[in-house]
């Protein structure tokens, strides 16, 4: 028991710092705040008379339709900011003090984690704050805007972890940093940014296997109808299939690491 | 003061040595295409990708009353082009911030280089390097089905993309030596960014919300994209054309003067 | 006629004032050292003096232009070689001094011509083709030592040429150097080597804290500070002891944080039975003993009080105090 409270202490006090890293520097909140929000006003100033197409569905406006998207863009962003500034520590060598330390290995990764799920809260809330202002309902009210910023949040730590097993295995923050349009591929191929149903081939058959339109249209379903339990059930299966697979890929660059320094 | 030697002033400069300058300098950009493996890949990338993605997510608008073109991929395919030459205008002003940052614009700045070739020669390089990406977009455009402008729609739309290859570089430079830092970049990338996409890039004006449609009429880059755009979803004509010139002039003439007075500005 | 005048030039950044109104003259065909602690200024007066930074007041010539008003005349009339060695890391050597040609307004063939003779010159011919960004610390000190010659300017800015090199590079830095000035270049240096300033220069100007505190040839500076010192080494937290002991033989001077006592003294090799008799009867061993005499550092010492070399106290004390009196 001593153990694991030890290891949330650690995971705390890492979880913090990557926090205060990331507000400190504002290049680094800029990406993840400044286009996505750029991009949801150019997109529904500019594609917003599509709503008027057959087959969309009912919506109060384009806005309140892309607010998901844009949150899961941010969210994704978060996890690649995430990814970068672990692959910062790595080539600094700070992760060779904490290596050094006497503290759960896992905790390494744990606490870059709870500093992207941090950010990815923090880009709900930010994107739920501008629908808003901007006049947007949340038809599924406080209950629907809680699961929305649950679903993004815990999406954050997926992406986040996908993120860091990168850093991991690469040591090297250009890598990562390279890695930013595979995000703008991976939001375009899904139905982030329109109906998956009114999207154009092969784009469209894409959207309707990516396990981020799952994930999309459940943190949208609560902000344009109210929550449904289908469409969170999938998307939480989605995230938790994500979680997985980044865990388990960041245990094994931790101990790739661990063994080859 | 006491006269320090021999005084006589050294000759202004002639316009064949301010040429050579200008040529050197854009000699020396293209070495980071050409000698650091894989440079050319994001430039190119983005605009692709999004040429690619908006026409994939968006692609049905083409079937709303109002929009008279008869395929979407033409019709954003000179946006995405522009995006390309706005990026890479953006990049000649980080590697301006990073140039600073590492000394060697000290070593232009102490050379009796006029400013106006210093910057001229960071400029042209951006312009020309355009041609890059704006080509790798057409031709994946082509591949997918967008429809061929014509000789002289060809020739405009790459006009205008050189033309906002060079704004886009005055807009990075003059951040680039106002900041004297790369950490600057966002705002170069985000400037370029509004500014093409805040016009009829998704979108006739028509059919754009009321409030982006105000901000486009006004916005001097609507008239690039129409102009770039022309041959793609119709035909050429002088009256498309000319607006699209003088917004780029106009650009150009106020960025590269802000961007100038800083250059002149850097020992202050 | 001097090739660099300077009065009352002075710079400031905000509430910081760096360079405090400091007037200086270079005579033409001299080698001028500038010499300082980091932080003195001595980077800041050569940015101004180089038009790449404007004074806050005061007023410089160089080469017969002024700074501010005749920006231009000046910069064709110098050559630079900078702290940061500003050198493209993609460019070969041979593109780097042609770019230079062309910067400072040289014919294409006769910027070509110039650029061989010069990377002979400074014996980077074998390197020529190569990215700069393979080069050595001292190959980029040569390099950019070239870029600045392409011109043959009449005054010739060097800020601080050999730091970071390794002995026999700064060798061959000091000989290019000599070789200029024999060939009738005006050399202003800055530098915080006291044995560069000593071997190099004509004539030094101290500068610290943004002030220039002394000003001569080296020989005339160091001759006001008149006595040598005694440099003691003594077991490890006897220093203090030591000092009390000798105090009264001669003059204690700062301390330089290497463990040694200075004593400067009046009669040289004289002094120093004196002091190891008086050591030996207060029981303290005297492990290492040096008769040292003036350098610029001590005139440095002299004029500001601190070290310009091995700042730093022992024992507990803060740099450059004077240490406890008896």
């Amino acid at each position: 028991m001593s153990d694991l409270r030890t290891g949330a202490r650690v995971v705390g006090a890492l979880g913090a710092r990557s926090i205060r890293q990331t507000f400190r520097r504002p290049q680094l909140i800029s990406p993840i705040v400044v286009f996505p929000t750029l991009l949801l006003a150019i997109q529904t100033g500019g594609a917003g008379a599509g709503i008027e197409l057959p087959g969309f569905p009912p919506v109060q406006s384009f806005l309140q339709f892309m607010l998901a998207g844009s949150m899961m863009q941010s969210m994704m962003l978060a996890g690649n900011s995430g990814g970068i500034a672990f692959a910062v520590d790595i080539e600094m060598g700070f992760t060779d003090r904490l290596f050094a330390s006497p503290i759960p290995r896992f905790a390494i990764v744990l606490g870059r984690l709870a500093g992207t799920a941090a950010l990815g809260l923090f880009a709900s809330l930010w994107f739920l704050a501008i629908g808003l202002i901007f006049g947007a309902h949340i038809e599924g009210g406080i209950p629907g805007a809680l699961l929305a910023i649950a679903l993004i949040t815990t999406s954050a730590i997926a992406v986040g972890g996908i993120g860091a097993a990168i850093a991991l295995r690469t040591g090297s923050a250009s890598v990562v940093q390279g890695l930013f349009p595979l995000v703008l591929v991976v939001l375009f191929l899904s139905s982030a940014f329109f109906p998956q149903e009114l999207m154009v081939e092969p784009a469209k058959t894409i959207a309707e296997y990516n396990p981020f339109s799952f994930i999309v249209e459940g943190v949208r379903e609560p902000i344009i109808s109210g929550i449904d339990a289908t469409q969170t059930l999938e998307a939480v299966a989605a995230i938790a299939g994500i979680i997985l697979l980044g865990l388990g890929l960041s245990a094994s660059a931790l101990r790739h690491r661990l063994r080859t320094g | 003061m006491e006269a320090a030697s021999v005084t006589r002033a050294p000759a202004p400069a002639g316009w064949r040595t301010n040429l050579a300058t200008v040529a050197a300098l854009m000699a020396r950009a293209k070495n980071e295409l050409l000698r650091v493996p894989g440079a050319a890949i994001p430039g190119v990338l983005a605009p692709t990708i999004f040429f690619l993605g908006l026409n994939g997510v968006f692609g049905s608008l083409i079937h709303l009353p109002g929009f008279d073109s008869g395929s979407y991929e033409s019709f954003i395919v000179p946006v995405s082009m522009l995006q390309g030459a706005g990026f890479t205008g953006a990049a000649a002003g980080v590697n301006l911030a990073r140039d600073y940052e590492q000394g060697w614009v000290d070593r232009l700045l102490v050379s009796p280089a006029p400013r106006w070739v210093l910057l001229g020669g960071n400029v042209l390089a951006a312009s020309a390097r355009a041609f890059i990406p704006a080509t790798f977009v057409l031709a994946i455009g082509f591949l997918i089905g967008v429809q061929w402008p014509g000789l002289d729609g060809l020739i405009v739309c790459y006009l205008m993309v050189a033309a906002m290859a060079a704004v886009a570089a005055c807009w990075g430079s003059m951040l680039a030596l106002h900041y004297k830092s790369q950490s600057a970049a966002p705002l170069m990338q985000a400037g370029m960014m509004g500014l093409i996409l805040l016009t009829p890039a998704y979108a006739p004006l028509e059919l754009l919300q009321p409030w982006l449609e105000k901000v486009a009429e006004f916005n001097p880059v609507t008239h690039v994209v129409e102009a770039a755009r022309q041959g793609f979803v119709g035909s050429v004509t002088w009256g498309e054309t000319w607006p699209g010139l003088l917004a780029v002039a106009g650009l150009l003439g106020v960025l590269g003067a802000l961007a100038l007075r800083e250059m002149r500005r850097t020992n202050a | 006629m001097p090739a660099i005048v300077v009065e009352g030039l002075e710079r400031s950044f905000g509430e910081v004032l760096a360079v405090q109104g400091i007037d200086l003259r270079v005579e033409e065909g001299e080698i001028y050292g500038f010499l300082g602690p980091n932080g003195a200024g001595k980077t800041t007066t050569v940015r101004m003096l180089t038009t790449l930074l404007l004074p806050t007041g005061g007023r410089a010539g160089v080469a017969g232009f002024d700074v501010v008003a005749e920006a231009r005349q000046v910069r064709a009339s110098i050559g630079v070689a900078l702290q940061e060695a500003a050198l493209d890391p993609l460019m070969t050597g041979r593109e780097l001094i042609r770019l230079q040609a062309t910067l400072q307004g040289l014919p294409t063939a006769a910027g070509r011509k110039r650029a061989d003779e010069l990377l002979d010159r400074v014996d980077l011919s074998y390197a020529a083709d190569r990215r700069v960004g393979g080069y050595s610390g001292g190959m980029k000190r040569r390099l950019d030592l070239a870029a600045a010659l392409v011109h043959e300017p009449r005054v010739l800015f060097l800020d601080e040429p050999t730091t970071g090199l390794d002995p026999v590079s700064r060798k061959t830095i000091w000989e290019e150097v000599q070789a200029l000035n024999d060939d009738g270049t005006t050399v202003f240096l800055t530098t915080q080597y006291l044995e560069e300033a000593d071997q190099l220069a004509d004539n030094v100007g101290i500068i610290d804290r943004g002030l220039i505190v002394a000003e001569g040839t080296p020989e005339e500076l160091k001759g006001e500070v008149g006595n040598p010192h005694i440099e003691l080494t003594v077991g490890e937290g006897a220093v203090p002891e030591a000092e009390r002991v000798v105090a009264e033989l001669g003059k204690l001077r700062p301390r330089k944080g290497d463990g040694k006592v200075l004593l400067e003294v009046e009669n040289g090799a004289g002094d120093i039975p004196r002091v190891v008799r008086a050591l030996d009867d207060a029981g303290i061993a005297v492990e290492s003993l040096e008769l040292v005499r003036p350098t610029l550092d001590d005139v440095f010492v002299e004029k500001t009080g601190h070290h310009l070399e091995g700042e730093g106290g022992q024992e507990g004390e803060p740099a450059g105090e004077e240490p406890a009196a008896a």
